[in-house]
């Protein structure tokens, strides 16, 4: 099942003693998930890994969705497995306007995520203004690419221009071809099109505030 | 408390995270949180807190599932509602 998901949280526009309240979290993380925080040792607040889980969590959402139309979010249903801090891991700030996968050396947060019998891995990039998130079947994420980008405005228009014309530039460059198009499905998950015949490309977007965000899988 | 009155409540619960205050006035049971409102989803466990605040009720992520367009969200409440009357 070819499939891919990706998540953005701003770290700016997050309530962060609301997250620090059991009767949020509790609300979408078990008792397992809420030990992870001391099993991993995180040198990360608490808010943060909160918000990390939540993204995960609604990646793996988006990669299952693609191909069951009918799922509903239900973030208690999806369980993250295990966190793993790279050595020396440290919160430092994205000064940049654009980041992807390009040179994929990075050592990312990663881990595992389970929704019933599925396994999904994920990695992860923590940035104190941001939390970005992809999950894959492959543990080596072979054939899967991700980026984010600063974007000047936070209106959901803006956000969803700017995510499709930062995914095409990557998409062109990947694949070779200069004139790519994306259209929606029926269902709603974003297809690309070259001269209107659908490729073989999962992709998938996200945004949050000024970020947006793509994933795709070959 | 009817239908008509939850909906009237909940506008106040779903406006500090829809952008279009135009679209939330004009809300009916057939409109979705995420596609209609673009509520993003980093809100949803927000939603489900001040609605719970709200209405004085408790709502577990199972029946929160389900509160996917605002007429899901009333049958959410409107039963829970019930249940602590």
């Amino acid at each position: 099942m070819k499939s891919t998901g990706n998540d953005i949280v701003a770290l700016n526009a997050i309530d962060i003693r609301r997250t620090k309240s059991s009767r949020f979290y509790s609300k979408f993380l078990n008792v397992a998930e809420q030990a992870l925080y001391q099993q991993t040792q995180a040198d990360i607040p608490f808010e943060k890994f909160v918000w990390l889980l939540w993204s995960v969590k609604e990646a793996a959402y988006k990669y299952y969705k693609r191909h069951d139309a009918g799922l509903m979010f239900s973030p208690i249903k999806f369980v993250v497995q295990q966190v793993n801090f790279p050595a020396g891991h440290a919160l430092t700030p994205f000064t940049g306007i654009y980041w992807d996968s390009e040179h994929n050396t990075e050592n990312y947060i990663t881990g595992s995520i389970v929704y019933g019998s599925e396994q999904l891995y994920f990695r992860a990039k923590l940035h104190p203004e941001l939390i970005t998130t992809v999950v894959s079947q492959d543990e080596q994420f072979e054939n899967v690419y991700w980026g984010f980008q600063l974007v000047e405005h936070t209106d959901h228009e803006h956000q969803s221009r700017e995510a499709i014309a930062f995914s095409l530039i990557k998409l062109s460059s990947v694949l070779g071809i200069a004139d790519l198009n994306i259209a929606k499905s029926e269902i709603g998950y974003p297809v690309v099109l070259d001269g209107g015949t659908p490729l073989d490309v999962a992709l998938s977007f996200a945004h949050h505030e000024r970020f947006v965000g793509y994933s795709f899988a070959l | 408390m009817d239908r008509k009155a939850i909906l009237n409540e909940l506008k106040k619960v779903l406006a500090p995270y829809t952008e279009d205050k135009t679209i939330l006035e004009g809300i009916n049971e057939q409109t979705d949180l995420i596609k209609d409102l673009k509520i993003n989803s980093a809100n949803l466990v927000d939603i489900i807190i001040d609605a719970e605040s709200q209405y004085n009720i408790e709502i577990d992520f199972d029946a929160a599932e389900k509160m996917y367009n605002v007429g899901n969200c009333i049958d959410v409440i409107a039963e829970k509602m019930n249940r602590t009357a």
